[in-house]
């Protein structure tokens, strides 16, 4: 697991280092509203350009947007209810089961930047 | 005889001389070569050739290359360079033999032009792939491999005996079009049958619902660089011989729509992300099934363009969150979460391919599966149309986003793993970098389709209205994320319908067995007391000092000398 | 050499090989090659009728009469010469493989053993060329006979015991059943000569021609027809090189082939196809064919499972005589050489864990594939030729009884094969991937560690000819062809 006490942001690579911003609450805070003010734009946007629609539900305005988001929003939600029947614990079929075994060492390299 | 070299030898002739090659960057470099040369081949053979070999009295028709084998097998070849730059680290002959292998197998099944060649192939697809998932070594991977075998080469099995069965009726083997007949099953002879069996060996290869299990089982199961080579063949190597075979069959397009809607629910709840992108592969091929159902020339343009588009961002994925696997050991959402500060490359690229998947403009999947889509709604399937859109944005959900997030942001789970190694970089970036190009300049790709394309990808309204689906989408899961709803990630298993065969069906049988067993030790118990009983009294009243004994004729002796024979026998037998 | 002559000096070649086994029987090496010689001259004897007849088939020479109406005569046809070329091509690398499992696993008894193998093959080759059911029965029960002391040869209780059962179950269908139909059928028609079309048409009708088909067909125990079958796994006791020739090869294809012989020579395909009186022999076959896998899927004994494998397998052949189509007639000639080539090498591969490892048990093997991966490579190829996948041999014949099933309109026979394929899978394939993928236990060697050369080599050669097979199945069922059609 983590070794935080030695978690030194030096070793990153300078790309990661860069990135670090997006850990800042106010950062994601703005990024959340980032996607209300597109969604909001990309709503307008209906109004301003001809729409060339085959299908009649096209035609209403954002049906898109509000289509993407209702149907997504109803999926989790059903998802959610679904694990009330479907989730299992890993050892569920057998306890030597490629869920719950480790990938074993001999196909992987873990090195971790702190090392 | 064969005036062109069919390209899947190559690939066998590969495998024979790969463990003689020793393990490193010769043999590394050696892995990348036959690709690139097989592609070469394939670019350089002219549509329209045949080769036919008279084999075991039938016309085997190895090549005929026309643009819809053509497109697979470039595809093909592109996915092997890349899942073996990819694993330029490997040093497994095992793996490395069955890669080529699979490829080759791949590649050869593209090209055939008789059923019969067309159940080698097949096969070899199934044998060889298998390696790449018992080669992660672990009981619970080998038993995974044993499904994934008997359901790959029971998918096979039914294929030669449709082709058996479609053979004896027709007397011909040849890979054409097939006309599924819907009447009822009564009426049907062995024609009817046999078509309906070679249809079911598709279905299975291609994970239709119910039949969809192998593929949620044996991908997570694989090990890193196997999961990255099987994720580009087998089910592709399927939607090209239904593109071949039932092309506008109507029953494909109402298959394809339930197989894109129904793995969004499990890849929302699933933890394992690899598990979770063989979810979202299964509700691609949903896509490329509808547009083979509708079968119009749009239509089968997008399943072709949708699937070579296809293969290469879902390696793309698989090589992302295989890298993350590779650096950490562990694959699970639950586990994982803001690895984005130490492996900011492979965030990029894992981004890109969750772009190209969502079909977002300038990323490859936008012109690829708009083609499925309009002609879903051009052809009036408006229903269907709803569900493709529905599971458009259900992609974006939970490829596009829910595998970075939960791999790269997220909560902090502390691991710092080294970025990945450089190949597999180079590889995931070129992978990207492909995709983009496609998203950018569709018509390179456009040119390799089997029809013309008349079809114009970046009109505002598309751009727009693709936008305005996916930002939906994105909203409702900012939304549920912001106030909690969303389901988190958490260490479990859930329930498909492989419960049937891996819990139910081995209780039912356990139980009959165990009835079976008992009835047939209390029969055996009864006829053997029985016989004993028999042979004594027998022995009593006829033997030598018997009451009866002196009475008999010589000839009624051989009889009963012959009877008893038998009768011993009987005991013998059941003692 | 003339066609009949090459036939009796094959016969008479292993006898030379025995003789020279008991003379020599204390110069090993002396022996050995000696048997060795033999057999390929054996073989050489085999190619020279090959070369004379072709896939001709021969007017019947009788060698001696016993009185009139029953000779013991012989006579070349394609089906009985691609018998002798497989049982002696085999003998010789089943002979080299059994030096070098009598000597890499100190068996005793070795001139013993190798002579009573030497008149074994005789008797194959005499049953092989038999022109008449008299002589195939004679050589039957000679065969029976001379690998009784092979079955008991470790001389434990356990291997006496199984060798009991092994005689008196094929003693006693052959007298009781097979013997009864034979005087019968002599009674009827007045011959028991093998002619193309068969002999019965004609002489019987009605319920009597599917009662004698059952005469004969369970009185063929060799064939291991459910529920005749138990003399199988219990002939296992023997040592592998037993198992891998005799009860893999040649006393089981004795067995299937008897039964063909009867089917296309004594009935005749037609005479069967126009009473029905097959049908219930493919029942029982498709019943032999699942129920002996199921019961394989649950054999811990490596050579245990093989024996039920094999069960069901000869089934396949009995299956392609009871379709009575000439399509699954040929079919069923076919697997016995597909099959042969396969079972063999599994076998070897088995004996050569053995001798290595002193492996018997399945479960024991995981992880033994790091140390003998040509063995289990070997094991896997035959596995897939077995299981009836391409690029092997296996794979035609399956193909052929499908198409023969079509054409009888049997379509749930086409199941019965899908499904047995299946099970094929399922208990063939795990000995491979335990071997190769699981983690070995503590003490299991892990470094290349391979049987000894004799042991490993005739499996890796058969192996290949598995693959070799399949590229020339054509040419077999070209050879085969005259035996199905009418006019020779």
């Amino acid at each position: 697991m983590a070794k935080k006490h030695d978690d030194n942001p030096e070793n990153y690579p300078a790309l990661g280092r860069w990135l670090m911003f997006l850990d800042d609450p106010k950062v994601i805070k703005r990024i959340v509203h980032g996607i209300y003010v597109i969604c909001a734009v990309l709503f307008a946007m209906d109004f301003f350009y001809y729409k060339k629609t085959y299908v009649e539900i096209e035609n209403y305005t954002g049906f898109y947007m509000i289509y993407g988001f209702i149907m997504c929003a109803a999926l989790v939600i059903c998802a959610k209810v679904m694990r009330v029947f479907l989730m299992r614990a890993e050892t569920y079929y057998s306890p030597k089961d490629t869920e719950s075994e480790m990938h074993p060492d001999h196909d992987l390299r873990k090195e971790s930047v702190n090392d | 005889m064969i005036d062109i070299f069919p390209p899947f030898v190559i690939y066998i002739i590969a495998a024979l001389i790969v463990p003689f090659i020793p393990a490193g960057r010769l043999r590394s470099t050696f892995m990348l070569v036959i690709p690139v040369v097989g592609a070469w081949m394939i670019w350089n053979t002219p549509t329209g050739l045949s080769a036919v070999v008279p084999f075991f009295g039938f016309d085997l028709t190895l090549m005929r290359v026309d643009k819809l084998a053509t497109i697979f097998a470039l595809v093909f070849s592109l996915a092997a360079f890349l899942a073996n730059l990819y694993a330029w680290h490997l040093r497994d002959t095992m793996q490395q033999v069955a890669a080529l292998l699979y490829a080759g197998s791949a590649i050869g099944a593209v090209f055939v032009g008789d059923l019969i060649s067309l159940f080698f192939f097949w096969e070899g697809t199934a044998i060889a792939s298998v390696f790449l998932i018992w080669a992660r070594r672990t009981e619970g991977a080998f038993w995974t491999g044993m499904r994934y075998l008997i359901i790959q080469i029971g998918s096979g099995v039914i294929l030669i005996a449709g082709v058996a069965m479609y053979y004896a009726s027709t007397g011909s083997i040849g890979f054409e079009a097939m006309t599924l007949p819907m009447t009822s099953p009564i009426t049907w002879g062995a024609l009817e049958i046999g078509i309906w069996m070679i249809f079911l060996s598709f279905g299975i290869k291609c994970a239709f619902p119910l039949l969809h299990n192998w593929l949620q089982d044996a991908y997570p199961a694989a090990t890193v660089t196997g999961t990255v080579v099987l994720s580009a063949f087998t089910t592709k190597l399927a939607v090209y011989a239904l593109a071949r075979g039932f092309a506008g069959t109507e029953i494909l397009i109402y298959i394809g729509a339930i197989m894109t809607l129904f793995p969004i629910f499990y890849a929302v709840i699933e933890n394992d992300l690899r598990r979770v992108l063989a979810y979202s592969l299964n509700n691609q091929l949903g896509f490329m099934v509808v547009g083979i159902g509708i079968g119009t020339e749009l239509a089968l343009n997008g399943t072709a363009a949708h699937a070579f588009a296809h293969i290469l961002y879902k390696a793309l994925l698989f090589m992302s969150v295989g890298a993350v696997l590779f650096r950490t050991g562990t694959a699970k959402g639950s586990e994982l979460g803001g690895l984005y500060k130490t492996m900011p490359l492979t965030m990029i690229f894992c981004c890109v391919g969750a772009a190209s998947i969502s079909a977002f403009p300038l990323f490859s999947g936008f012109v690829t599966k708009s083609l499925i889509v309009s002609a879903a709604s051009k052809e009036h399937y408006y229903i269907i149309w709803g569900i493709l859109l529905f599971a458009s944005a259900g992609v974006f959900h939970h490829s596009g986003i829910k595998i970075p997030y939960f791999a790269f942001f997220a909560h902090d789970s502390g691991k710092r793993p080294k970025e990945a190694p450089t190949h597999m970089l180079w590889a995931m970036g070129i992978t990207a970098a492909l995709c983009i190009l496609v998203g950018v300049f569709p018509a390179p790709l456009y040119e390799l389709l089997p029809y013309e394309v008349n079809y114009e990808n970046y009109t505002t309204t598309h751009v727009i209205t693709q936008l305005q689906l996916l930002m939906g989408s994105a909203l409702a899961f900012t939304v549920l994320t912001v106030y909690k709803i969303y389901p988190p990630e958490l260490k479990s298993v859930n329930l498909d319908f492989d419960w049937t065969y891996r819990r139910f069906l081995p209780a039912a049988l356990r139980y009959i067995s165990f009835l079976v067993s008992a009835t047939f030790g209390m029969v055996t118990g009864a006829i053997n007391a029985f016989a004993a009983n028999m042979v004594h009294r027998l022995h009593h009243s006829h033997g030598p000092d018997g009451s009866r004994a002196a009475s008999w004729p010589s000839g009624a002796m051989v009889l009963s000398i012959a009877a008893l024979l038998g009768l011993a026998l009987f005991v013998i037998f059941f003692s | 050499m003339d066609t009949m002559t090459a036939i009796y000096v094959a016969m008479l070649l292993p006898l030379l090989a025995m003789a020279g086994n008991m003379a020599f029987s204390e110069l090993k090496n002396v022996r050995d090659t000696f048997t060795l010689l033999c057999a390929m001259a054996t073989f050489g004897c085999i190619l020279i009728v090959l070369s004379n007849v072709g896939n001709g088939i021969t007017e019947p020479v009788s060698a001696f009469t016993v009185f009139k109406g029953i000779d013991i005569a012989f006579n070349v046809e394609p089906l009985g010469l691609m018998f002798a070329l497989i049982g002696s091509g085999l003998w010789i690398l089943t002979h080299v493989y059994g030096v070098g499992y009598m000597r890499g696993n100190n068996e005793s008894h070795h001139a013993r053993f190798f002579a009573c193998f030497c008149i074994a093959i005789s008797s194959v080759i005499g049953i092989a060329f038999a022109s008449n059911m008299f002589t195939l029965f004679l050589f039957y029960e000679i065969l029976t006979v001379s690998t009784y002391p092979l079955v008991a040869h470790k001389g434990t209780p356990e291997s006496i015991r199984g060798a009991r059962t092994y005689l008196a179950i094929l003693i006693g269908t052959s007298i009781a059943l097979q013997l009864t139909a034979i005087i019968w059928t002599f009674v009827l028609t007045g011959t028991l000569d093998f002619t193309q079309g068969g002999i019965l048409e004609g002489h019987v009708t009605g319920w009597i021609v599917p009662v004698l088909l059952g005469l004969y067909a369970f009185g063929i125990g060799k064939a291991a027809l459910m529920p005749f079958h138990k003399w199988l796994p219990a002939a296992m006791v023997a040592p592998t090189p037993v198992s891998a020739l005799l009860h893999a090869v040649a006393v089981v294809k004795a067995g299937v082939f008897t039964m063909l012989k009867v089917g296309i020579y004594i009935f005749g395909i037609d005479f069967l196809a126009q009473t029905n009186a097959s049908e219930w022999l493919m029942w029982l076959a498709a019943y032999s064919i699942i129920a002996a896998s199921v019961v394989a899927m649950f054999q811990d004994n490596l050579k245990k499972r093989l024996a039920y494998s094999t069960i069901s397998q000869l089934s396949y052949i009995t299956l392609g005589m009871a379709l009575a189509t000439s399509m699954g007639a040929l079919g069923g000639g076919m697997h016995i050489a597909m099959h042969a080539m396969g079972k063999i090498t599994l076998f070897m591969c088995a004996g050569a864990i053995y001798v290595k490892y002193h492996k018997t048990e399945i479960s024991q093997m995981t992880g033994l594939g790091r140390a003998m991966p040509i063995t289990f490579g070997a094991f896997l190829i035959g596995s897939l030729s077995i299981i009836g996948l391409p690029p092997l041999g296996g794979s035609w014949p399956k193909f052929l009884l499908m198409t023969a099933s079509v054409d009888t309109g049997h379509l749930i026979i086409i199941g019965v094969l899908m499904l047995s394929s299946l099970l094929n899978v399922a208990y063939l394939l795990p000995v491979v991937g335990r071997a190769f993928f699981l983690p070995a236990p503590e003490g299991t060697p892990t470094k290349f560690a391979e049987a000894p050369l004799l042991c490993w080599l005739p499996p890796a050669i058969t192996a290949i000819g598995c693959i070799v097979l399949f590229f020339y199945a054509g040419s077999i069922q070209t050879f085969l062809a005259p035996i199905v059609s009418v006019s020779p």
